[in-house]
């Protein structure tokens, strides 16, 4: 064996040159196809994310019926155990639960029905991130007390700016009118003309007390760590609920979005197979022309009395290390550009804006990300292809008389 | 002409290399071919959907309505909308007026947007109606037939003929009542627009708002997507006189359509980028080994009097041929694999669960290709270019052959 | 829910004038019951006693108006919510808010939503009921005490009933029930009346009571404690600084 292996070694070497070709050519095929699959997965994570981390999260309990009619009184109470729980299941990284009311919002001579999610702020920046889409001003804390998060459009058809206060209006639980000031303390722009023209966030006790449903939540909105999986994990959360609770993930709340988001993973999964045939098809005509050609040097040897079996295993010896080799650096390289596109990345805001549809923004920019399948798999997969392209003209060789292989040109 | 004799039996000499050579190129030009004419399709027809429920190719509108929907920017055609359904290559020209308001039935009420068409006209273009019955279809320019969307008519609590009263704030402040009926209820799958969409006859809600005869906006539907070429400077000219009315392409009318169409474009772009390199490089591979292999035989021609500048040209010539055979078949697979898209196309239900309702108007399940020339004779030509690109480095390395070491390589 | 006629015999009540007709003429006695005399002014002071499935209230308010375009409703009891007021001025309808000290304008797409949190609707409170020119009227039936009218709406007219049927005492010519139909039948909402007093030379009923019939366990009912016409009050007085006054 290790005969085979120094041959199979020196034979690389012999050839330096076409072991360098094939070697730079894989390493090269490789490396775009890992950055390929990291700009695919990158592009529908920032979709799924901008998509649902700006309003929903990923998936919502509540009351059945609620997502449908909005209704007041259809409350749940959020007690400590019951978030625990939630917070316990597998996949889950944010839990936040949340009061909606809609009213009006007034100032001087305007006003606007507007809806106001009360949340509680530490909790709710683990699940969406109009944290990070503040024009002005800042987010709410534990202590903002009466302060709220406006939408841009919100806040400039009411004129109001930083520090302003506004007169909120609703009916309370008891039937009677809930009123009272809010104070602007931070603005967003998410793109989505729905919620920045009608949305404000504030703390959730505070509205608690305004409309007099204390203790009391509409929604638990969920955030996980592979929203992909958001069926999955709300059918399971079903079966741990009381019956009086559903669990409802982010494709059923925007079935639009998901209609886009599904027509992307379908083209992203054919491109990646042509991406695959374009390396694949590659690598064969290199590795399966370079041993093709040693014909007649596979002749010469077992003309001078080297079995045939062996023939084959020299040539998947050399077809090994050096696709283990470029395979190595392929990975490496690949690694090195994907993190490049995740740190910076390509930024299209220059002529493209933000794309909003059906309570989603996505936006424009190309960015990758990581995920361990993008690497082992197009490793393993071309790795293997090398063995077999080199394998077929080997085997093709050690089955011929060595005088035709030897003829052969 | 030598040359290229003497090129072409060489890649024949290595047969199994040339083939697979050219499964690779060829092959990866109809994949890319084939695809971006999909995407090519698939945009086309979110565009002409997007368009003949939206705002048409180009629309007229107040200056200002765009970014602020302020149904208060509403403006009287004069004649507009006959002499621009007139034009060369305009197919229709729809009048439109939104004005935002409520709904009331006996039971319930919802805020809506109170649409006001012209019937037949918007029937034979809009997408969200055209499958709609004719006897379901709003008549008349100013009777009490409305159109509404399916959520509307259930949150509503009514039936199909049944009576639901809107109240718009007209422009002198007062609100107005009208009592309507429904004629006929589409689902679009669209939420919100099923949630508040009310289609009436234009005169009635021009009335109600106040401004008889005005309008929020003219849509122009064109035979072509091309002809807003010659359309819309055409459109310029009838409104050069009128300062305050915009003209507008769907582009700047629809941004969210078309920055959604350009950020796929942009990702396709490069997606494809990578292909070209990757299939480069192995071009680039192949021709090398083709000359590394040679050395000894490119020796002896050497040594035998040929110049290395022929030699390089020899090369060239072997790549140039390459690329011209695989673009043209390439090409054909691609064109095949085109039509094969563009008539078949790819059920995306087949991959998708079917639990997933699609909206059928904005998408379709089923997408088919377009077919892009200029892209593909594009694609056709870098292939070639590529090919005698990737044959420099190998040239320059036959050309510096030493005659005397090569003849000693095997 | 659709309340207009109800506001109107609240607020018509108010301004009913001495009536001297006395043949049956049906949409005579229609207007009367629901008269919108302009140029009427009247003082009342009203409880009024929300139950819905979730809650119960019950309030008690002064109201001063003038005609059917002005009206200014001050909230007295329960002490959280008194002081809150509506002002209507035509059209426009404003509430002021102690507890913030801010006057808030009711927009149009808020004027489908109820006021105060009863069964009847901003939109009742603005639009005058036109029920004598919106309908067509028949007599349904007769007995010795009552008339049982139905009104049909007009083709044309911009009301969401199918039909309404009033129940009418002959003696005092005052409603005793008012049943909302919608086109297929079905009995929407009904409202009664009792506690016939004589004001002003005019019998009215005291007390309203408005059921949403398919929510049983819902309704509003208004009381006047007290009720005088003929109140010396000016169109001057409807304005946005009174309506801010404790």
């Amino acid at each position: 064996m290790t005969m085979l292996t120094t041959l199979a070694l020196r034979n690389l070497w012999r050839n330096h040159r076409r072991s360098l070709l094939t070697l730079t050519a894989m390493v090269v095929s490789s490396s775009l196809l890992i950055l390929a699959l990291g700009i695919f997965s990158g592009m529908l994570q920032d979709m799924l994310a901008s998509a649902t981390e700006q309003y929903h999260g990923h998936l919502v309990v509540s009351r059945d019926g609620y997502q449908d009619d909005r209704d007041l009184f259809s409350t749940l109470a959020p007690e400590s155990e019951l978030i625990d729980r939630l917070s316990e299941q597998e996949g889950v990284n944010g839990v936040s639960p949340r009061l909606r009311t809609f009213g009006l919002l007034s100032a001087g001579e305007s006003s606007r029905p507007v809806e106001l999610l009360g949340v509680q702020p530490a909790k709710e920046q683990q699940v969406t991130t109009l944290q990070n889409k503040l024009v002005a001003g800042r987010y709410l804390t534990e202590d903002s007390g009466n302060g709220a998060l406006l939408g841009r459009g919100l806040a400039e058809r009411l004129d109001a700016e930083i520090g302003e206060q506004l007169v909120f209006l609703t009916q309370a639980a008891d039937g009677s009118i809930g009123n009272d000031l809010i104070t602007v303390t931070g603005i967003f722009a998410t793109g989505d003309t729905g919620h920045d023209n009608s949305l404000a966030l504030v703390n959730l006790n505070w509205l608690q007390r305004l409309v007099i449903l204390p203790g009391q939540a509409h929604e638990i909105a969920l955030h996980l760590e592979d929203p992909l999986t958001a069926p999955q994990k709300a059918e399971a959360l079903e079966k741990l609920l009381p019956p009086e609770l559903e669990a409802i993930d982010w494709g059923r709340l925007m079935p639009e979005m998901n209609e886009v988001i599904a027509t992307y993973d379908v083209s992203r999964m054919i491109i990646i197979v042509i991406l695959y045939f374009a390396t694949g098809l590659g690598i064969l005509n290199t590795f399966f022309m370079s041993v093709m050609e040693r014909t007649r040097e596979f002749g010469i040897l077992m003309a001078m009395g080297l079995r045939p079996w062996r023939i084959r295993i020299l040539v998947l010896l050399e077809a090994l290390l050096l696709g283990v080799l470029s395979l190595v650096i392929g990975v490496g390289l690949g690694a090195l550009l994907t993190l490049y596109m995740r740190e910076v990345g390509i930024d299209l805001s220059g002529y493209i804006t933000p794309v909003t549809y059906a309570g989603g923004t996505i936006l424009p920019r190309l960015t990758a990300v990581f995920e361990p399948a993008n690497f082992w798999l197009p490793a393993l997969l071309l790795l293997i292809l090398c063995l077999l392209s080199a394998f077929f003209p080997a085997n093709r060789a050690a089955r011929l008389q060595p005088v035709e292989a030897i003829r052969e040109e | 002409m030598d040359l290229f004799r003497l090129a072409w039996k060489n890649l024949w000499r290595s047969r199994r290399r040339t083939l697979i050579t050219l499964a690779a190129i060829g092959l990866s030009v109809m994949l890319v071919q084939a695809f971006h004419n999909l995407a090519f399709g698939t945009y086309a027809r979110m565009i002409d959907s997007g368009v003949r429920a939206g705002s048409g190719h180009i629309a007229i509108y107040h200056e200002g309505y765009v970014e602020s929907r302020d149904e208060t920017l509403s403006f009287e055609p004069q004649g507009l909308v006959e002499t621009v359904r007139d034009l060369p290559k305009v197919e229709e020209a729809l009048p439109r007026l939104y004005l935002p308001g409520l709904a009331q039935s006996s039971r319930e009420s919802r805020g809506i947007m109170l649409t006001g068409v012209h019937p037949e006209a918007e029937r034979r273009v809009n997408p969200f109606i055209k499958d709609l019955p004719e006897d379901e279809m709003v008549r008349d320019l100013e009777g009490r037939d409305a159109v509404i969307g399916q959520r509307l008519l259930d949150e509503l609590k009514i039936r199909q003929g049944g009576k639901f009263v809107i109240t718009v704030q007209s422009r002198s402040g007062e609100l107005v009542s009208e009592l309507f009926r429904v004629r006929g209820v589409v689902e679009t799958g669209i939420k919100d627009i099923d949630r508040s969409l009310v289609m009436v006859g234009l005169d009635r809600a021009a009335a109600m708002n106040g401004r008889p005869g005005e309008i929020s906006e003219l849509a122009v539907i064109l035979d072509e997507p091309e002809a807003d070429r010659s359309v819309h400077p055409l459109l310029e000219k009838l409104t050069a006189d009128r300062p305050h009315l915009d003209v507008l392409s769907w582009e700047k009318a629809m941004p969210n359509l078309a920055n959604a169409i350009k950020l796929d474009y942009a990702s396709q772009k490069v997606i494809f980028a990578i292909i070209v390199l990757i299939v480069t490089i192995g071009v680039v591979n192949t021709l090398l080994m083709s000359v590394m292999e040679r050395f000894h035989e490119f020796g002896v021609i050497l040594a035998l009097g040929a110049s290395p500048g022929k030699l390089r040209r020899m090369v060239l010539a072997e790549a140039l041929l390459l690329g011209l055979v695989a673009m043209v078949f390439g090409c054909v697979l691609g064109t095949l694999g085109t039509w094969y898209l563009a008539e078949v196309g790819i059920d995306l239900r087949t991959f998708i669960s079917e639990d997933l309702e699609f909206g059928g108007v904005v998408f379709e399940p089923v997408l088919k290709a377009g077919w892009d020339v200029v892209w593909m004779v594009q694609i056709a030509l870098y292939v070639v270019f590529l090919s005698v690109l990737a044959s420099l480095y190998p040239a320059v390395k036959a050309g510096r052959i030493v005659p005397a070491e090569a003849m000693r390589h095997f | 829910m659709q309340l207009r006629s109800l506001s109107t015999i609240a607020l018509g009540l108010i301004l009913l004038s001495a009536s001297s007709a006395f043949a049956l003429d049906l949409r005579e006695l229609i207007r009367e019951i629901e008269d919108q005399h302009t140029g009427r002014s009247s003082r009342a002071v009203m409880n009024m006693q929300v139950e819905t499935s979730h809650w119960e209230r019950s309030l008690v308010m002064n109201a001063v108006s003038l005609g059917r375009d002005h009206f200014l409703i001050r909230i007295q009891e329960p002490p959280k919510e008194k002081g809150v007021a509506t002002l209507k001025v035509e059209q426009e309808v404003w509430n002021y808010l102690p507890k913030v000290d801010r006057v808030i304008k009711v927009p149009p797409s808020m004027m489908g939503g109820s006021w105060m949190g009863s069964h009847i609707t901003n939109n009742d409170l603005v639009k005058a009921a036109k029920i004598d020119q919106d309908y067509d009227f028949a007599l349904l039936g007769e007995t010795d005490t009552t008339w049982r009218i139905n009104c049909t709406p007009k083709p044309e007219a911009a009301v969401v009933w199918g039909r309404i049927v009033y129940l009418v005492e002959k003696a005092r010519r005052v409603p005793l029930t008012v049943d909302y139909f919608d086109e297929d039948g079905i009995k929407v909402r009904t409202i009664t009346f009792d506690e016939v007093k004589e004001i002003d030379g005019r019998q009215v009923p005291m007390l309203m009571a408005v059921q949403p019939l398919e929510k049983p366990q819902e309704s509003t009912v208004m009381h006047y404690r007290e009720l005088e016409f003929g109140v010396p009050v000016e169109e001057s007085f409807f304005s946005l600084r009174n309506l801010r006054q404790r």
